[in-house]
């Protein structure tokens, strides 16, 4: 397995995107659930219990859904003792990174027009299919098409140039 | 649904899946599979951190941001409603309730239109922040909002100001 620095990276970045995605930004214990992740992890892989080297993604996703799964089991056995500490929100929202770019990023949209903002906001946060929004904003498959991807283009070459900026930092 | 094949599919149906993953509409299972992919597959996960910056700039698109001395200065875009069925009012939810910013203050100068909803609202988001050791404060309200927010007794609970100068000060006591 590539055990590079990079790679290690970006294995600790999708990691903590899974773990952000089930125990929401207030919860304080993030990386410790990656890191508990990564270790039992390569555990596995030095003990040779990974049968089916092809698949490594779905045990490392079975890995760190334990991790969580006894995470949760803790924290309901023994609960803070203190009051005062934030309750973890089941929400998804952008890494920190995304949001320092919440300003820079805001051009990406703007141009578009109210139509095609709609289409998109039913998609991504109405959670909508394609079929039922093409019936309701009377869209062919080929203008929905359109939609999406003419907006995601640009948003495609803000995280491109972020990705080679932050590889260029690393350097 | 096979989301673990999800790269091998039409970009169209990969989107979908990926959508669906980030409002949280995808069942138990299909998460599962869909992760289990994605953490062994660099183009998905790519897919999936741009749609969610396209995402997070739909939810914000009548929001702009601004941090000054530490404190988050939150002001509508355009005209905006704080009503039951505006749009709005998801958004600063979402923007409140789902930031790690602790220190805020709403701007409602571009605020037309209060209810009740918007009123429960503006309290849920200064009950989170509280909660997490921070603090609400709003600016600037029309005369028909701030007399609401007397009338409710909200502005004794939240700090209203006229001027963000103060009320950015204020947090400093």
């Amino acid at each position: 397995m590539d055990l590079s620095k990079s790679s290690l990276e970006r294995l600790r970045l999708k990691l903590r995107y899974k773990v952000l995605y089930h125990v929401g930004h207030n919860c304080a214990d993030v990386d410790d659930l990656v890191q508990e992740t990564l270790v039992r992890f390569f555990r596995a892989e030095q003990r040779q219990l990974i049968r089916n080297t092809e698949e490594l993604g779905a045990f490392l996703n079975g890995v760190c859904r334990n991790v969580i799964l006894e995470y949760r089991r803790r924290s309901r056995r023994e609960p803070t003792l203190d009051p005062d500490t934030p309750i973890p929100d089941a929400g998804i929202r952008p890494e920190a990174d995304v949001l320092e770019m919440r300003d820079a990023i805001d051009n990406g949209l703007k141009e578009l027009a109210e139509r095609d903002r709609m289409v998109l906001r039913s998609l991504y946060l109405e959670g909508k299919d394609k079929e039922a929004i093409c019936r309701e904003w009377a869209l062919t498959d080929a203008q929905f098409r359109v939609v999406l991807f003419r907006a995601k283009e640009r948003f495609r070459r803000a995280y491109n140039t972020e990705m080679k900026r932050s590889t260029a930092e690393e350097h | 649904m096979d989301e673990g094949m999800v790269c091998k599919r039409e970009p169209i149906e990969r989107e979908q899946v990926i959508a669906k993953y980030l409002s949280r509409s995808l069942d138990a299972d299909a998460v599962e599979e869909f992760e289990g992919h994605y953490l062994g597959c660099d183009e998905c996960f790519d897919e999936l951190r741009i749609s969610e910056r396209l995402a997070a700039d739909l939810r914000a698109s009548n929001l702009a941001w601004k941090q000054t001395d530490g404190v988050s200065v939150l002001r509508f875009k355009a005209n905006a409603e704080l009503t039951h069925s505006a749009q709005e009012l998801d958004e600063l939810r979402r923007e409140v309730l789902e930031q790690s910013d602790s220190r805020v203050i709403i701007d409602l100068s571009r605020v037309t239109r209060i209810d009740s909803a918007g009123l429960g609202q503006l309290m849920s988001c200064y009950s989170h922040l509280v909660k997490n050791r921070g603090a609400l404060k709003v600016l600037n309200p029309a005369p028909e909002i701030r007399k609401l927010l007397d009338m409710t007794g909200l502005s004794t609970v939240i700090p209203t100001f006229q001027d963000e100068r103060e009320a950015l000060d204020s947090f400093k006591n």
